[in-house]
């Protein structure tokens, strides 16, 4: 039995979501401070040519992450600039990001002697836990099947939510996305909480970026993303600004990605462009649906202060 | 004795800051676009004067940039003009398609015979209204719920992209040409073409002039351009003052949809001749957004900067006879972008330099405190 349609799809729907959540999570952080990084696909496209750069170069996934994230990290600290320091528009500086992005990994990956788009992935992702407990029907290979990325995106998931509602540290991070002058008036670093939580959000769409190229893809091709990022960004909203909500979107964002292939082993004949059109029409759709609802828009309720730049004189 | 920066709020720029600080991002952007080009292994020096070469130099360069050029002066003014009301349009790239989808179609089903001008009315018209509509898609949420127009101006791209490329490669489509294996659109008849200036340059660049001066003029000199601005500085106080602030962001998304939309008609008309999504798919929507940008929202200024980077533009063949990548043109689009977003902030802010010994203004103290 497992390898029945609905095991199958929802194995690849846990796969193809895990990029998008460790973006979308980075991104929640990043706006639970009070800045807006649209920019999330371009971080994504540049921690996607690093990380498959040091994937081929090291062969170790552990290393090509981390650099796939660092590479973010560097991308947001040009977002964290703009928008914290010089307050720029949020929106404008972080469709830069995706500009720059775009053209910087595509130039990277295409060009050289050995350019990484005709590379091989270097790197082996193997499921990691027992192979007796991923044959049990069903829950084996939806729960126990996957490589170790995935067990660890749940792992800060939960790390992210207690963060946020359960420690101090948590608690000034929100009080600065929803308050900065009163966060400010009780002693926070509004802007080195900024700093922090934009790179924090670069890194995790950099590592969500190396994943998708590394793990998903299995090789470098410019613009791969094809929108992930900006459905991370959407979903942030979707989710509400809360971590266990985006693990749940990921997953079915995921299982849109895959339908085609959902479809496919099932026998349905459906032209493939539509099939790629469908998580852009669902984003749409919910956005509005959410935003349609005033009751509901207030409970999702965005941070305060959500792409506002704080000067103190400002007030 | 330290030496402190403090930043100041500067009420309205010098008009040699206004073009000093675009044209020193201008500078900026090649710098570091040149340190990438060097990294990667190439000279320069020898991008530039490519770029150079194969945009200015002589008739036929020209021509090729302002071909370039004409669409991007349709999608940036689409930009200028919602990003005045601070209504973030970043569907042109779809609105586009979507008008180009419509132009064609237009082209192969009215009569053949029909006079030139009707046609090509019957083209720019169409385009511009299926791009409106398709604006309008995301306007009305927009207008009634104030939903992010950003997402979903963004997720209507990929859901006309996707439709584009269904009509040609998905499906043997009325705009699919039945008699060739190689899927590919059909040819528009002769009367849909838009005449010809002078080698492959058409008469779009002239439509394209006309819409930037009637929009500078409506911006500047009319009631409909005061409500677009004073809505953009202020929502609700333009609320309060009786403006009907809904209506108004449906009617501006629309205006710059069905500009998008007949940059669409026209790269049909004028240069594709068919409907071809891997020629339209080339970021004209997004480019647009960074031409608005550097032009700082004003539609006079759109019309050099597209041809600033329509020149950029028009290199990219070129650059990969010398062993660049193609790609090194968005780089060198969005890193403009970037420089160019930072230097607003000199437009709007002076730095002061203060000795610690000297008596300070409040303001610098408080600032210098809070880094």
């Amino acid at each position: 039995m497992n390898d029945t349609v609905l095991v199958l799809s929802i194995v690849s729907a846990v796969v193809a979501g895990t990029p998008i959540l460790f973006a979308a999570l980075g991104e929640i952080l990043a706006e639970r401070s009070g800045v807006m990084n649209l920019g999330v696909e371009g971080m994504m496209l540049i921690g996607g040519v690093t990380g498959f750069w040091a994937g081929v170069q090291t062969g170790n996934l552990g290393i090509a992450l981390v650099a796939g994230g660092l590479a973010g990290v560097v991308f947001s600290a040009i977002h964290a600039l703009l928008a914290i320091s010089l307050r720029v528009n949020q929106i404008v500086s972080g469709l830069a990001l995706v500009i720059v992005g775009n053209g910087l990994s595509s130039f990277w990956g295409s060009t050289g002697d050995d350019p990484l788009i005709q590379s091989f992935n270097g790197v082996q992702v193997d499921p990691i836990l027992p192979e007796a407990l991923r044959d049990l029907p069903a829950v084996g290979p939806i729960l126990f099947g996957h490589d170790i990325v995935v067990y660890l995106s749940w792992l800060i998931v939960a790390a992210a939510g207690y963060f946020l509602y359960r420690t101090n540290a948590g608690l000034s991070l929100r009080a600065v996305g929803e308050d900065p002058a009163a966060a400010d008036a009780a002693g926070l670093s509004v802007t080195g909480i900024r700093y922090l939580f934009t790179l924090i959000g670069g890194f995790g769409a950099g590592v969500g970026g190396a994943y998708l190229a590394l793990a998903v893809l299995g090789t470098w091709q410019a613009g791969m993303t094809a929108g992930a990022g900006w459905i991370a960004v959407a979903l942030v909203i979707l989710a509400g600004w809360r971590p266990w909500l985006a693990l749940l979107a990921s997953y079915v964002f995921g299982a849109l990605r895959t339908l085609g292939f959902t479809l496919q082993i099932a026998g349905v004949d459906v032209p493939s462009d539509f099939l790629s059109m469908i998580p852009f029409v669902v984003t749409f759709l919910v956005v509005v649906i959410v935003s349609a609802n005033p009751e509901r828009a207030r409970r999702v309720g965005a941070p305060a202060s959500l792409g506002e730049p704080y000067s103190r004189e400002a007030r | 004795m330290s030496v402190r920066i403090s930043v100041e709020p500067r009420a309205r720029p010098a008009v040699a800051l206004r073009l000093g600080v675009p044209v020193a991002s201008l500078l900026a952007a090649a710098a570091v676009g040149g340190v990438v080009i060097l990294i990667s292994g190439n000279s320069a020096i020898e991008a530039y004067r490519t770029i150079l070469d194969s945009s200015i130099n002589g008739v036929r360069p020209i021509t090729r940039t302002l071909v370039l050029a004409t669409p991007l002066i349709l999608t940036g003014l689409a930009a200028a003009v919602a990003f005045r009301m601070k209504v973030w349009n970043i569907g042109a790239e779809g609105q586009l398609y979507m008008g180009a989808i419509v132009a064609s179609g237009l082209a192969l089903w009215l009569p053949a015979g029909l006079p030139k001008v009707l046609m090509l009315a019957a083209m720019v018209v169409g385009g511009a209204v299926m791009g409106a509509l398709w604006a309008g898609v995301a306007a009305v949420p927009k207008a009634y719920f104030n939903t992010n127009e950003v997402i979903t101006t963004l997720m209507l791209n990929f859901v006309a992209l996707y439709f584009m490329n269904y009509l040609i490669f998905g499906t043997v489509s009325f705009w699919r040409d039945p008699g060739r294996n190689y899927p590919q659109g059909k040819l528009i008849p002769d009367a849909a073409e838009l005449p010809v200036i002078s080698h492959r340059l058409h008469y779009g660049l002239v439509i394209a002039l006309a819409a930037a001066l009637v929009l500078w003029w409506s911006l500047r000199g009319t009631t409909w351009g005061f409500e677009l601005r004073t809505i953009g500085d202020s929502p609700s106080a333009s609320r309060y003052a009786g403006m009907s602030v809904s209506g108004k962001i449906v009617s501006v998304l629309a205006l710059s949809g069905a500009l998008a939309g007949m940059a669409g008609a026209i790269e049909v008309s004028g240069v594709l001749k068919t409907l071809d999504p891997r020629a339209l798919a080339t970021e004209m929507g997004f480019t647009g957004i960074v031409v608005a940008a550097v032009a700082r929202l004003n539609a006079l200024g759109v019309v050099p900067v597209a041809v600033l980077l329509g020149a950029v533009a028009a290199s990219g063949a070129k650059l990969q006879t010398i062993g660049l990548d193609a790609e090194i043109v968005f780089l060198l689009q969005g890193l403009i972008f970037l420089f160019v977003a930072s230097g607003e902030f000199f437009l709007s802010n002076r730095l002061v330099l203060s000795s610690r010994s000297a008596p300070e203004p409040q303001l610098a103290a408080t600032e210098a405190s809070h880094e």
